[in-house]
């Protein structure tokens, strides 16, 4: 049990932190130019290298899904279509 | 001038993120059993960390008898990118919320969570993150104590095809600032996306500094190649 709540704090401590710190609002221009970009950059290491990895030798199952998603996405608002139509496809490309 | 963010949409949003967190802790959930924890050990897990890849990290140095310091450390380096994004976070908070609240929806900040919220251009109100982090924790706290129990119950396929959930929502996500924002995105995106590819694959780095290392280096390039950014916030 001592080891789950120490991880637990070290988790905690680092979530907390900006929302208590408040030097974040005095940051240099530059760096609070950065932290505006910051939702579109983590966007990347969200989706790759994992999306790919996980598949092993069906490496291309994970892509076709989100290529679905993303046309999907880029022409209409909404998300639940796009997750559902990726499921689909990913799912056919494993059994094919 | 866009209407107020609720908490219905915070639930509706946080729901792919449910389905997404579901069969990944079911996996923990299955860890944790494999490792010898009991049940109540593995809950108290997904309900007091709430970070996927920090809890399997944390799980699996238990396993092998690490000692406590360097749980705490690297838990805490594998975590680090939430301190990024939390700053960003707070920076959009609507105004006035304080003390405990703000202890609450920190403890929520995820990956999952962040993404989905701070693309909103409103001022993100308690309500609707209230009901975006609750629904993507419950999903995991309940997938959590499913998996020990229950072991996983899809088929491998099925279960393959469903792990594309979190992937399809931040390429959704992606698709859709790509038509607002323009070509910028895709290149901020491309480029963390590559860097973070080629740290784990190629460096062997660990997913915690890979993750932290191409979003703030991909962040820093976009600011140095953009005059104004006024239109991303």
């Amino acid at each position: 049990m001592v080891p789950i709540l120490l991880s637990a704090l070290a988790t905690f401590l680092v979530r907390a932190l900006p929302y208590y710190a408040t030097f974040l609002d005095r940051l240099p221009k530059f760096l609070s130019k950065s932290l505006k970009l910051l939702p579109i950059a983590a966007l990347g290491p969200l989706i790759f290298p994992g999306v790919i990895l996980d598949y092993q030798q069906n490496w291309y199952a994970g892509l076709l899904g989100i290529l679905a998603a993303s046309i999907f996405a880029y022409r209409k608002r909404g998300m639940i279509i796009p997750i559902l139509l990726s499921i689909g496809v990913t799912y056919l490309a494993l059994l094919v | 001038m866009q209407p107020e963010l609720t908490f219905k949409q915070g639930c509706q949003e946080g729901f792919p993120i449910f389905v997404g967190y579901f069969p990944t802790a079911m996996a923990f959930g299955l860890v944790c059993r494999d490792l010898g924890l009991r049940i109540w050990e593995a809950v108290l897990f997904s309900l007091t960390n709430f970070a996927g890849s920090g809890q399997f990290l944390a799980a699996n140095l238990m396993g092998k008898g690490a000692i406590l310091a360097e749980i705490f450390i690297s838990v805490m380096l594998v975590n680090l990118r939430y301190s990024f994004m939390g700053a960003e976070l707070s920076r959009k908070l609507a105004k006035g919320i304080g003390g405990w609240q703000r202890v609450l929806l920190a403890h929520g900040t995820t990956d999952e969570v962040f993404s989905v919220a701070v693309l909103h251009a409103q001022p993100i109100t308690k309500q609707y993150l209230a009901g975006l982090e609750g629904t993507a924790y419950l999903g995991w706290v309940s997938g959590t104590a499913v998996g020990f129990l229950v072991g996983m119950i899809l088929p491998s396929a099925l279960q393959l095809a469903v792990g594309v959930t979190l992937y399809a929502m931040f390429s959704s996500l992606l698709a859709q600032e790509f038509r607002q924002k323009g070509g910028r995105v895709i290149l901020i995106a491309g480029l963390s996306a590559v860097l973070n590819s080629i740290l784990i694959i190629v460096c062997k780095f660990g997913v915690g500094w890979a993750f932290v290392i191409s979003m703030l280096a991909a962040s820093f390039i976009g600011a140095a190649l953009t005059d104004e950014v006024q239109e991303y916030v």
